[in-house]
């Protein structure tokens, strides 16, 4: 099983799969102690899941402002290389200290150095789709900036939708866009590798008794989340049915956490938290609507958290103990949300104009089959498996393979930055060994 | 639109603190949410940091009002922050009166780093005191 | 002052130039004082114009350069860097902000929006001709780290940092390590006990040459700053020469005539003066507890290894950062409070480990055989009315992970919950599915409503309503009451009063940002893991320890530390040190100092932040803030003002 000759070869000391928050601060680490770090990203632009929040909890700060700095920081520094728009095709174990990675980079039709941002392409360009950086909530061009504060802030072709007329090319300014990019594949020598993979989310079209896709007034969080983030695409909060501001806004919480039906038993530790700060960013935005939120317990353990829930109980935020059964739509685009009120003992029914189902954290498991000749083990939940639990929480089954941030669970971002601090510095130890 | 005689709005200084309101009001800028173009910025490391020697210099100079952007209780340097900005706001005051000069065109408010929104409402609402006090 | 400025005006393709005339921008500017060359450019950060910068600077020898462009957020670094290449200090590099707040912020105005820009590129180029060049203040570094603390979290940063090649001192109060863990048998995560994973740290700990463990050591003073921290250690002796065989030991106990309450098993069983709290506890060496012991001499007759002629010693320590790793207290109920020292069979969490630990085939407390369990929840946190507004995150998974132990380890255990909304987050969650299955009953008060624990005759009682049934009240008759008791902050704070460290809002050790800096404090160099920072399970507690190694690390690792230099400055003819500067800064870095016959105060530019909260409080204006002095502050203002 060995890998071709003629790819082009690169060596750094750890390669890091995924640049959300966690891989992002194990990168950084890792480059300041002066390790040569490469550090994948599938999508176009690097920050992960947190890049596109809102505020977040319990500090109500804005995820931007955090993130952006930070990122900024991994895209300078002289230690980290970036690839954006790679995955690791396959890793080879070679024995101690050696690993070897097949990274491919799909093209992005645009040189990035050259490009400034300046979106004329984006208003040259004639062909619209939904936007998957806005969670399709409004559209966007075939060749695009993914999202204003990416990171690389340039110009992509989406080739699928791509007319190919050529519009984008006579636009820019910079002369950037370049068709003839192809797929590259690039073997990669490193010593230790930090997977970083992150979370998927729950989708919600598994569980059709709450309506998702058909009633457009139902929405997913991290919809929820766009509608109200700095770079937001209404500038405002509406109802994507009627573009109606909603004044009476409901959520679900739990869906697709903690229920077997969907074969997700455990609790995903960050809806609870994140339903409520939206409430609460949803009182600050829209003054005079009312929010419910049905649950079945508020998981508000983190440092400041349950400080944060009773805030919003103060705020007026009504929080309803039970069990969503079903949600019908009415002919106004309002929801009807039928459910077991647990205090009452009894089914009860409620209106409301617009339902956030506050989704919860799958497993990302693509990356375990990555790894050919030994196995990257997972934990009964198809999360990355934690070996050594108690004393080194970053290790994996695979030695010099470590685990970063949700990629090994559900957790908020305090506790995915801790987790990335942590694999850093078992890589580091690990890295020493070899040179002693 | 263009035009809008620069000379009829009253010239107001911004200081602004370079990791919490200077933020703010750039995000002002992103989001295109106008307001008079003779307010301009210092940034400062932090609200406390302001010397009111600077800010009598700009009142002398020709500046017809200066606002502090603070950083409240947002400040990375500490808790005592708003405190000290007060402080150093009511001895600036003091001194205002001393010299003859009207203490309310000197104006503080905290804000966040994405207080854009309520930046504008500030300087603005300051922008017509100014001018109504000057007519 | 500067005579050879380039300035360069950025279209930004269109979002500056579309509101901005920026060749009109170009031509007030190009007769300023000192200014030698202005361009405008169609994308400043453009690598083409990167590089005709460079050979700008070159070429022409500029000894100043301003941008006009975007935010300084986005490219200040950019142009520092730029310069820098060019050979250029970067501190001669001045960034003015023309897009976000002027194009964007008037794009209703352009006449307004181009008259503002020149006034800003004008304020620039007045800064520019007033820089200097600086250099990093270069600090020496100890590499060095001292771990306060040897639970979980400290020995594992411990053996970390000396694995990355530290040198590391661990510093642990009692005369045993392992923290609170060692007193907890089954735990929760995985099938590791306490004692096994307190073992296996400790090997490792022993194994490192680089660590230096001190037993029954405390910080006791501290100076220095990041890089360069004297601690003086107290180390108190346990008056054990060597071990002794098992056989000595237990006699040396017995003869011990002092008897008081055992701590490690929170007072639910008492112990001697000489001690050690379980068999081969590390390290595997006993300890006379002075405090307790009479002199009696009389263990010293049976065992020739106790030796009372051993000192208090004190040591000086030099470290380069300091992690501290003091971990919590378990919440001690007020007398009452649930029946809590009132009642005799209601006991806390803690004690209910160790009562589970003696037992080994029937659950029996105070002579009584226990089957039915109430669990109280949220005892010392979440309080409606007392001052813990927290949860303590620990508690629902590990009580229920208990009483699913206790069920399987003893016959006929009932358990009933009595939560507050149960809190096992994560994966936690297949425990809580467990124990419902296994038919343990779970009711649920209200926040104002909790349950009461009464005695009625011989009978314990405790009494819910209960929101789960429609607020039924529900008595249950209980042989053994668990109060489910949080996690406080060490109620001990003598080291973080000693290195200054800020508590928050729950009092606990504060972090300086929960998601950008997680580990640091405010005080450079201080870095805190695990439950000193608020209530941590054991693999939240690890994670919170290796990543402040690495922090503390990455601090000394290199030898020496570069600052940023836009530090205070005082002006010695000036200054009558008044101490008001020292007043206000939140850092300390003030000193007193005598130079020519007078005190004056001078900034410790290693400590100082550059936050200039001292600048306005000096009543001789006696202090600057190197690129922010009066000179470029106010020329800036003068620049501002049109002058017609
Ligand atoms: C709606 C919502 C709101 C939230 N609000 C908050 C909040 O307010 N506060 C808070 O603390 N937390 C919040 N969170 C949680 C937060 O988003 C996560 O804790 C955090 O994003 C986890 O970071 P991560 O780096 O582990 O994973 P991710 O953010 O998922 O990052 C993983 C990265 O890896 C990349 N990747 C995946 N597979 C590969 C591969 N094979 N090759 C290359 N790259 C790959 C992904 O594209 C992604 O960029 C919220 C979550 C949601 C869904
Ligand atoms: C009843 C109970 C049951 C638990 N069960 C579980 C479980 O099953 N699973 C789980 O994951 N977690 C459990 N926990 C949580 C676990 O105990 C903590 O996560 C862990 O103890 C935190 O470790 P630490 O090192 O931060 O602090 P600690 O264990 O408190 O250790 C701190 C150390 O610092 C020393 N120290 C304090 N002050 C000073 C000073 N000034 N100078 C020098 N040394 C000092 C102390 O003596 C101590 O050795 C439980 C907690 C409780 C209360
Ligand atoms: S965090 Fe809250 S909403 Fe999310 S799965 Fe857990 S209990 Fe449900
Ligand atoms: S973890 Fe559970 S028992 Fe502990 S304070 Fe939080 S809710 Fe209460």
């Amino acid at each position: 099983m060995s890998i071709q000759k003629q790819m082009k070869t690169l060596e750094y000391d750890v390669l890091v799969v995924g640049a959300g928050i966690a891989g992002g601060e194990s990168a950084l680490n890792l480059a300041d102690l002066g390790y040569k770090v490469l550090l994948l990203e599938k999508e176009l632009s690097i920050g992960g899941k947190m890049i596109l929040l809102s505020k977040v909890f319990p500090t109500l700060d804005c995820a931007a402002c955090i993130t952006t700095p930070k990122v900024s920081e991994i895209a300078r520094h002289p230690n980290i290389t970036i690839f954006t728009g790679a995955e690791p095709q396959k890793i080879l174990k070679k024995g101690s200290h050696r690993f070897e990675a097949v990274v491919l980079q799909k093209p992005r039709y645009v040189h990035v150095a050259d490009c400034t941002g300046c979106q004329l392409c984006e208003e040259a360009c004639p062909v619209s789709v939904t936007d998957e950086y806005q969670y399709g909530l409004v559209g966007r061009k075939a060749a695009y900036i993914p999202f204003s504060i990416a990171s690389p802030r340039a110009a992509a072709i989406d080739i699928d939708n791509c007319t190919l007329c050529g519009a984008c090319e006579r636009a820019c300014p910079t002369k950037c866009i370049d068709f003839t990019q192809t797929p590259e594949e690039f073997l990669v020598k490193i010593k230790s590798v930090v997977i970083a993979t992150g979370f998927e989310l729950f989708d919600p079209l598994k569980i059709p008794r709450y309506g998702y896709g058909k009633y457009k007034n139902v929405i997913t969080s991290m919809q929820m989340e766009r509608e109200l983030a700095p770079t937001r695409p209404f500038n405002t909060v509406l109802r994507p049915g009627d573009g109606k501001m909603p004044d009476n806004i409901a959520y679900v919480l739990c869906t697709g956490s903690r229920d077997k039906s969907v074969g997700n038993p455990i609790c995903s530790q960050i809806c609870c938290m994140y339903s409520i700060k939206q409430a609460q960013l949803l009182m600050g935005a829209l003054p005079m609507a009312d929010i419910t939120i049905y649950y079945l317990h508020i998981r508000a353990f983190g440092k400041g958290f349950n400080e944060f829930y009773v805030q919003a109980q103060d705020m007026g935020v009504e929080f309803i103990k039970g069990k969503v059964g079903k949600i019908t739509g009415k002919e106004n685009g309002n929801l009807v949300v039928r459910y077991e009120d647990i205090k009452a003992g009894t089914v009860k029914e409620a209106e409301h104009d617009m339902v956030v189902l506050s989704v919860g954290v799958l497993p990302n498991q693509g990356i375990s089959g990555v790894f050919e000749n030994e196995e990257l083990q997972l934990d009964p939940f198809h999360f990355v498996n934690q070996v050594d639990l108690m004393a080194s929480p970053a290790k994996t089954s695979i030695e010099g393979v470590f685990v970063a941030g949700t990629a090994s669970g559900p957790m908020d971002i305090p506790d995915s930055i801790l987790s990335g601090g942590a694999a850093s510095a078992e890589t580091t130890s690990y890295l020493r060994k070899e040179s002693l | 639109m263009t035009g809008g005689k620069v000379n009829n709005s009253p010239r107001i200084l911004v200081f602004s603190t370079e990791k919490i309101s200077d933020p703010a009001i750039d995000m002002a800028g992103l989001l295109k949410l106008h307001y008079p173009p003779t307010v301009y910025t210092i940034p400062v490391p932090c609200s406390s940091s302001i010397k009111p020697r600077w800010i009598l210099h700009a009142l002398e100079q020709g500046f017809d009002g200066v606002f502090i952007a603070a950083d409240g209780t947002d400040c990375p340097y500490g808790e005592s922050c708003t405190e000290k900005t007060g402080q150093l706001m009511s001895v600036t005051q003091q001194l205002m009166k001393e010299k003859g000069i009207d203490p309310a065109r000197l104006k503080m408010a905290a804000i966040c780093s994405v207080c854009s929104e309520p930046f504008v409402k500030h300087v603005k609402s300051f922008a017509e005191y100014l001018s109504k006090s000057s007519n | 002052m500067k005579k050879k400025i380039g300035v360069y005006i950025c279209h930004c393709g269109g979002n500056i130039s579309d509101y901005v005339d920026v060749e009109k921008v170009r031509q007030a500017v190009e007769g300023d004082e000192g200014v030698i060359l202005s361009k405008t450019t169609m994308f400043a950060c453009a690598d083409s114009n990167q590089k005709e910068m460079v050979d700008d600077i070159k070429d022409r020898e500029l000894d100043g350069v301003v941008v006009a462009s975007c935010s300084p957020k986005l490219h200040l670094l950019t142009f520092r860097a730029v310069v820098e290449r060019a050979g250029l200090n970067k501190y001669n590099y001045v960034h003015a902000n023309i897009r976000e707040q002027v194009s964007w912020a008037h794009s209703d105005n352009k006449m307004g929006a181009t008259e503002k820009a020149i006034q800003i590129v004008k304020a620039a180029i007045a800064k520019v001709r007033n820089t200097e060049s600086l250099e990093p203040v270069i600090v020496e570094a100890t590499n060095a780290v001292a771990v306060i603390g040897a639970g979980i979290a400290g020995m594992r940063a411990a053996i970390e940092l000396a694995e990355a090649g530290s040198q590391v001192y661990l510093i642990e109060r009692e005369f045993f390590v392992g923290g609170r863990v060692a007193q907890w048998d089954d735990l929760c995560l995985t099938e590791e006990t306490g004692k096994e994973l307190i073992t296996r740290l400790y090997d490792q700990v022993m194994s490192q040459k680089k660590i230096t463990l001190f037993t029954g050591a405390e910080v006791i003073e501290n100076s220095g700053s990041v890089g360069n921290f004297n601690l003086k250690v107290k180390i108190t002796p346990r008056h054990f020469k060597l071990r002794c065989t098992e056989e000595t030991l237990q006699q040396a106990i017995d003869v011990c005539p002092v008897e008081v309450p055992d701590e490690f098993n929170f007072n639910i069983t008492t112990r001697k003066a000489i001690y050690h709290n379980y068999p081969s506890e590390y390290p595997q060496l006993p300890a006379i507890d002075m405090k307790n012991c009479t002199r009696c001499g009389e263990c010293e007759k049976v065992c020739p290894n106790i030796d009372f002629s051993q000192k208090t010693e004190y040591l000086n320590l030099k470290v380069g950062s300091i992690l501290l790793a003091t971990g919590f207290d378990p919440y001690e109920p007020k007398k009452g409070e649930f029946g809590y020292g009132e009642i005799d069979n209601v006991v806390t969490f803690p004690q209910f480990k160790r009562i589970v630990h003696y037992c080994d085939d029937k659950l029996v407390y105070k002579g009584k055989e226990i089957k039915n369990i109430a669990y109280i929840y949220c005892v010392g946190s979440r309080q409606v009315d007392g001052e813990n507004k927290y949860c303590s995150r620990y508690c629902c998974t590990a009580i229920i992970h208990t009483a699913i132990t206790v069920k399987k380890k003893y016959k006929g255990i009932h358990n009933y919950h009595f939560n507050r909304g149960i809190r096992t987050y994560g994966k936690a969650e297949v425990w809580y599915d467990e124990s419902s299955r296994l038919g343990d009953i779970y009711l649920q008060s209200f926040e104002y409503d909790p349950p009461v624990v009464e005695k009625s005759g011989t009978q314990t009682i405790v009494r819910i309503k209960d929101m789960l049934t429609i607020d039924k009240e529900i008595e249950v008759v209980a042989d053994l009451v668990v109060l489910v008791t949080g996690m406080v902050p060490r109620q001990d704070n003598s080291i973080g009063n000693l290195l200054k460290v800020p508590r928050g809002r729950d009092n606990f050790f504060n972090e300086i940002h929960m998601k950008l800096r997680p580990v640091e404090t405010v005080i450079d160099g201080i870095t805190i893991a695990g439950a000193s920072q608020g209530p941590k399970n054991i693999m939240e507690s690890i994670n919170s320890g290796l990543a402040a190694a690495t922090k503390s690390f990455s601090l000394v690792n290199s030898g020496e530390l570069a600052l940023e230099p836009t530090v205070a400055k005082v002006n010695l003819e000036a200054c009558e040190w008044c101490g008001k500067c020292d007043e206000a800064c939140p850092y300390n870095a003030f000193e007193k100092v005598e130079t020519g016959g007078k005190f004056i105060a001078k900034v410790n530019s290693a400590v100082c932040k550059g936050c200039g909260m001292c600048l306005p409080v000096c009543p001789t204006n006696a202090l600057d803030l190197i690129g922010l002095t009066d000179e470029d502050v106010e020329s800036m203002i003068d620049a501002l003002i049109p002058n017609i």
